[in-house]
């Protein structure tokens, strides 16, 4: 009997497995759904052409024209905006977004914890602009109500945020002040490039995300913007041979590696140079010795969006004082 | 013309293509099979054991919670991060019914109830009942007052299943999007197979058996989580949503999906009372008394799984509610399984869609993870159910 029983369970699991989705219709059938609400800004754009582009999903997005009401549910989504111009476009974002500060008279339509659609859905919006963080689901569901959702790739280069600042404004109908943008963030690079191409020095730097525990600290790890922005800035990133982006340090491995700099990306959760000198044990290393500890901006490097160069800068002047005189 | 690659890709989708069709066809032989299994048993068990002595109760009970229900369906439909005027609401209920067009300003409130209130209500509903129903149930099989849906490893088998999809990208695509429920809900029938097949001392299940392999293997299946969860680079977010419990997925889609799961496994809890009573007179009393006890209590088993575990694959791990509601209702209506259960479906729903409104108002637009709002609410609230009825003789 038990066995038979056993056994029947496993096929009711497998049964499930075949059953459960076949009950509902694909929610590709968007079709079916009924449209949000009438597009009244597709009038305004009457001879626009249709934009279609693939996005991070890999679906393919296809607007009527230039989207001239958008809601952003990231805080870099909401950054890049306003940098090509579609900041007077942008009527939702999300609880993150807080630049530039004309963000803060825009509705916010949720947060980490959870996106509300009908607030979405209210603000009537032509293009809802995802990112990376977007959980898939989101996209789905909000695809669902009938809204156009474009999920922006998460950069891991400049070169692919370059990339994402071109495709939102040629969603905004702002191709011509993106394209100016790139070209004037790649000539700040490239300066930077330029100057730091002089030095003969590689400071290593160990960048703190969190240090709720000061024993066990957070730090970036390969494949990050914090990584990428240090080594372009002319250093190493000591986190760099840790395994996670997001990667904890024991405080063992900071004193082995004795860094020549700690910069503080946790400064806006109260950190300072002056808390790194009292923690137990840190008054070992070498840049808190040589008092080498620097409050630092993280939304600069940790928003993939244009401010990344400001970051690059602000690592640049931090890292080599010396070329920036 | 075909390059390689494209040859390549061709014969992989054919491949695909009959692998999936030999499959469906096995899995419709298989759910067949099952089916009739199922039928075959809940004819057997109805009539060998649940054929219940005429009872009438007083409708008193079932009007309450009923009204309780409906009060908290309206509440849920009416209350969200966007205000809907009340007269407006009324309009727009009062045009469907009559069918007449709406005016043009009403369109998007209009939307927003058809779209995503409605749906959401039922999703809410359909889990607290799951959640609910089940608890009851559960407690009544183990005879223990802490037993809850999640007692024997659904949550934690869920958690884990959800963990180990999202730690995969899966494409955006149907199956994509369906793999983290399907997962978690599979992965929380694996693991109430897993810990009934460690407990089973030959052709018995002891209680106690069950609920320590059940919680020695929860504890198991959590720390795998959480160890995924802390590998894990930018999922660490969804994978919390899941396990605080919400409601991620819009649409009717996940209220189609579990709905047949809970209407089996509910179902058959229902009906199930008379056999819940007579187990409580302990394994050996039932036996005597004519119960089919293992088998019973297998099924009873089996049906509440299946219910939870539908629930949670969409609605992530809600907690508190299959605890408390269940306590609620014994107190305030009694022990008796025949009307406890299906009150239990009944108040677990209304119970759920309340703590739902909560989640959606206290941060809006932010939504909070329901389950948060569950044991906030649902502690206190349950505190007080329990000192004013401290003088009864309880459980």
């Amino acid at each position: 009997m038990s066995h038979k029983l056993t056994f029947a369970l496993l096929i009711v699991t497998l049964f499930m497995a075949a059953c459960g989705p076949a009950q509902t219709p694909a929610p590709t059938s968007v079709a079916t759904q009924p449209p949000a609400t009438e597009q009244p800004t597709a009038a305004l754009q009457p001879t626009a052409a249709p934009i279609t582009l693939t996005d991070g999903l890999g679906r393919t997005v296809t607007l009527t024209g230039p989207a001239q009401r958008v809601v952003s549910l990231a805080a870099s989504n909401t950054e890049i905006l306003f940098a090509v111009g579609a900041g007077a476009q942008v009527v939702g974002r999300d609880e993150a977004s807080s630049y530039p500060e004309a963000v803060s008279s825009i509705p916010t339509v949720g947060g980490w914890s959870g996106f509300s659609s009908e607030s979405i859905v209210a603000l009537q919006p032509d293009l809802v602009l995802a990112g990376g963080i977007n959980p898939p689901e989101l996209v789905a569901s909000l695809e669902q109500l009938g809204l156009t959702v474009y999920l922006l790739p998460n950069p891991v280069t400049l070169e692919e945020m370059y990339t994402n600042l071109e495709t939102v404004g040629a969603l905004t109908g702002h191709e011509a002040d993106a394209a100016a943008l790139v070209e004037s963030l790649k000539g700040r690079v490239a300066a930077v490039d330029a100057r730091i191409a002089t030095v003969n020095t590689k400071p290593s730097v160990y960048y703190e995300l969190d240090a709720t525990d000061p024993v066990k600290p957070y730090t970036a790890g390969p494949g990050t913007f914090v990584d990428l922005l240090i080594q372009r800035a002319g250093g190493t990133n000591i986190g760099a041979q840790l395994q996670s982006q997001w990667a904890q340090i024991s405080l063992e491995q900071l004193v082995v590696s004795n860094p020549d700099m700690i910069i503080l990306g946790d400064s806006a959760y109260g950190e300072t140079p002056e808390k790194v000198a009292a923690r137990p044990g840190w008054e070992t290393l070498s840049a808190v010795k040589e008092g080498k500890v620097y409050p630092f901006d993280d939304n600069l490097v940790s928003r993939p969006g244009p401010r990344l160069v400001d970051g690059l800068e602000a690592l640049a002047k931090l890292l080599h004082p010396e070329v920036y005189k | 013309m075909y390059t390689g690659t494209q040859v390549d890709m061709f014969c992989i989708y054919l491949c695909t293509c009959v692998l999936v069709y030999l499959c469906t066809c096995l899995l419709v032989y298989l759910f067949t099979c099952v089916l009739v299994y199922l039928c075959t048993c809940l004819l057997v068990y109805l009539f060998t054991c649940v054929r219940s002595p005429v009872y009438s109760f007083p409708m008193r009970p079932y009007l309450f919670t009923l009204l309780f229900l409906l009060l908290t369906v309206i509440l849920s439909i009416a209350i969200g991060s966007v205000f809907i005027p009340p007269a407006d609401l009324w309009r727009i209920l009062t045009g469907w019914l009559s069918a007449a067009p709406l005016p043009e300003s009403l369109k998007t409130f209009a939307f927003i109830i058809a779209s995503i209130r409605l749906p959401r209500t039922a999703l809410v509903l359909l889990t607290g009942a799951a959640l609910g129903g089940s608890g009851a149930a559960y407690q009544g099989l183990f005879r223990n007052p802490l037993a809850d849906p999640y007692l024997i490893g659904v949550a934690s088998g869920a958690g884990l299943g959800a963990a180990v999809a999202m730690s995969i990208q899966w494409p955006y695509t149907f199956w994509g999007l369906l793999a983290v429920p399907l997962t978690g809900f599979l992965a929380a029938m694996l693991t109430v197979l897993l810990v009934y097949s460690l407990a089973r001392v030959g052709k018995t299940v002891p209680t106690t058996n069950l609920i320590l392999a059940g919680v020695a293997f929860s504890a198991f299946a959590t720390s795998l989580t959480s160890f995924l969860m802390l590998r894990s680079t930018g999922e660490l977010r969804r994978a919390f949503a899941f396990l605080l419990g919400g409601f991620t997925q819009a649409g009717w889609n996940p209220v189609l999906t579990i709905l047949p799961f809970l209407a089996i496994g509910l179902g058959f809890l229902v009906l199930s009372g008379h056999a819940l009573n007579l187990l409580q007179f302990g394994d050996e009393q039932a036996q005597q008394l004519g119960l089919p006890v293992t088998r019973t209590k297998t099924l009873i088993l089996v049906a509440a799984s299946l219910a939870t575990a539908a629930a949670v694959s969409f609605s992530g791990i809600i907690g508190f509610i299959g605890l408390i509601v269940p306590h609620v209702m014994r107190l305030w209506w009694g022990a008796d399984y025949r009307r406890l259960l299906p009150l239990s479906i009944l108040g677990g729903a209304g119970a759920l869609l309340l703590a739902d409104v909560f989640s959606r108002v206290v941060m809006a637009p932010q939504e909070l993870p329901v389950g948060i709002v569950t044991a906030l609410v649902g502690a206190p609230f349950f505190l007080w159910v329990l000192r004013r009825a401290k003088n009864q003789g309880y459980w």
